[in-house]
């Protein structure tokens, strides 16, 4: 439902960015994007989530809906609404009056706190308040960039888990961009390793396993360590070259 | 994130309690006790000082005699003209200023080529004196209101202005984009995010705008005017009573400290999702 050909989008001189990069994305699948820093997978998601618009290549989606759903890193939530508002924000004038939050709100365990502002919650919370910000509008696909990094452990967890039990409620197609193999293992049906600068695609690893999943789970261990060899190639190419 | 929402519930109660608790009340007491304490001192002192002879009653009357001057001003009725003609003044010209400084700085902040083309003006205008103004507003517009309400709408512009300008600059990008990805028109996103994010640094440039205001009415009324709490202090001067100078400096202080009040009152209830020192529950 969604595909991406010849995708380039390059700074400071090709220094920086990405190149070549081709996939499709199926509907109701989780796509991860897995890279170390700098081998431009957050740009990756602003272009597709339409942020940047000086790209090379095409985009394009089977229905021609660009109805896009996008999470940060941060919740950037706005601060002088109330969760109740700040889930409604994407709606039009008058869905934004009506209660339709009140679903989103209860998928994402906030009951009771509608009438909070931003500066009320936790961390945790208020993520939980931007994945139902994300997913009122319905989004065709759901862009995540590194959406659980700046969590504790524990939280992190517990939110993987909301994402997977919304999934499997709605069957939103996701692509996720994280730094974390664990996070990735856990939740995606295939993973995608950028390496390079600017990063291309470097291999792709399915992970053939049906959700939910075990953490620490043998074939999920063996396809770490898999993950981690791919990556380690790459320091020792780094080091070859100098 | 059942243990989470608990924590959270049990914080709320706990500060909750701790407001209104006896404690809480007699915090606040305490507050207003030891504020007062001092000019309650000084009174009495300066009180006790004229009364014993020891300040000159033409210099520096006791503060029994100038609230005497006041209260003669409301029982002939003078009072009440004085302070609404120079209370309509600020007023007008604080909503003309204000006016404009919203339209000027939202074009300012908003456009980058319409600051590159009027800021460099404002600034220079900026730095002109205030009371440099008074001989060119009277000869433009004669003495009466309109040169009067002129000089204190210049006034109030600059600080608003430069408010407005600075809260819309610093809008952080971050929330724009979230306007973006939900592809607002550049007017929702004014109206959805840029005006909201910039609303303290615009209440800041209010309350700064309506000092100024108040400093330059003053000058207004100080260059030629009938009535007014400015014309009380050139009565004052010209006819050697030092009680009428210092009730109207009274009444400045008070008109003053109440007129930015009520602007702090609409500061505290539209910025309660700050999350700031001062609203911590």
């Amino acid at each position: 439902m969604l595909h991406i050909n010849r995708l380039k989008r390059t700074f400071n001189n090709n220094q920086a960015g990405f190149q070549n990069i081709n996939f499709s994305v199926d509907k109701g699948e989780i796509i991860g994007i897995l890279g170390t820093s700098g081998c431009g997978k957050s740009t990756l998601l602003r272009v597709l989530s339409g942020l940047d618009p000086n790209y090379e290549g095409k985009i394009s989606s089977k229905d021609g809906n660009d109805n896009i759903g996008m999470m940060f890193q941060e919740p950037r939530l706005l601060p002088w609404l109330s969760v109740k508002d700040n889930i409604s924000f994407g709606l039009e004038k008058e869905e934004r009056k009506s209660n339709k939050y009140q679903t989103y709100l209860d998928l994402v365990g906030l009951s009771g706190f509608d009438q909070h502002y931003p500066k009320d919650l936790s961390g945790g919370m208020a993520q939980r308040t931007a994945i139902a910000r994300a997913l009122i509008t319905e989004p065709e696909v759901l862009l995540l960039d590194e959406p659980f990094s700046a969590l504790d452990a524990f939280t992190k967890m517990q939110l993987q888990d909301l994402l997977l039990s919304i999934w499997q409620k709605k069957q939103t197609t996701m692509l996720l961009v994280t730094h974390d193999i664990d996070e990735a293992l856990y939740l995606c049906d295939r993973i995608f390793i950028l390496k390079g600068q600017p990063g291309e695609v470097f291999a792709e690893v399915a992970v053939e396993k049906p959700k939910p999943r075990t953490r620490g789970d043998a074939y999920l261990s063996k396809q770490k360590a898999h993950i981690l060899n791919l990556l380690n190639v790459e320091k020792k190419a780094a080091g070859d070259e100098q | 994130m059942i243990s989470e929402t608990q924590k959270w519930k049990a914080g709320e109660r706990a500060t909750a309690a701790k407001l209104l608790s006896p404690k809480g009340l007699f915090k606040k007491g305490r507050g207003i006790v030891l504020g007062s304490i001092l000019p309650v001192v000084l009174l009495i002192a300066w009180e006790l000082a004229a009364k014993a002879g020891l300040l000159a009653p033409h210099l520096l009357p006791a503060p029994s005699v100038i609230l005497e001057k006041i209260m003669s001003m409301y029982r002939d009725g003078s009072l009440f003209g004085h302070v609404s003609i120079t209370l309509t003044r600020v007023f007008l010209g604080f909503a003309i200023g204000t006016g404009a400084a919203v339209v000027v700085g939202a074009v300012v902040g908003y456009a980058k080529t319409a600051e590159q083309l009027l800021d460099p003006l404002f600034q220079a205008v900026r730095s002109i004196p205030s009371l440099a103004w008074v001989p060119l507003f009277i000869l433009w517009m004669g003495i009466g209101e309109p040169s009067k309400i002129s000089l204190i709408a210049v006034g109030v512009f600059f600080p608003v202005y430069l408010n407005i300008v600075a809260g819309i600059q610093g809008v952080d990008r971050k929330l724009i984009e979230v306007g973006k990805i939900y592809q607002l028109s550049p007017f929702q996103l004014t109206k959805r995010i840029i005006l909201p994010a910039a609303l303290p640094s615009f209440i800041t440039g209010m309350r700064s705008g309506l000092g100024l205001g108040w400093m330059f009415v003053v000058a207004a009324e100080l260059m030629g005017a009938s009535e007014g709490l400015g014309y009380l202090l050139v009565v004052g001067q010209n006819t050697y009573s030092p009680d009428t100078v210092i009730a109207s400096i009274l009444l400045f202080a008070v008109l003053g400290k109440v007129t930015d009040s009520v602007l702090k009152w609409i500061e505290y209830r539209s910025l309660k999702w700050q999350d700031s020192i001062s609203n911590q529950a």
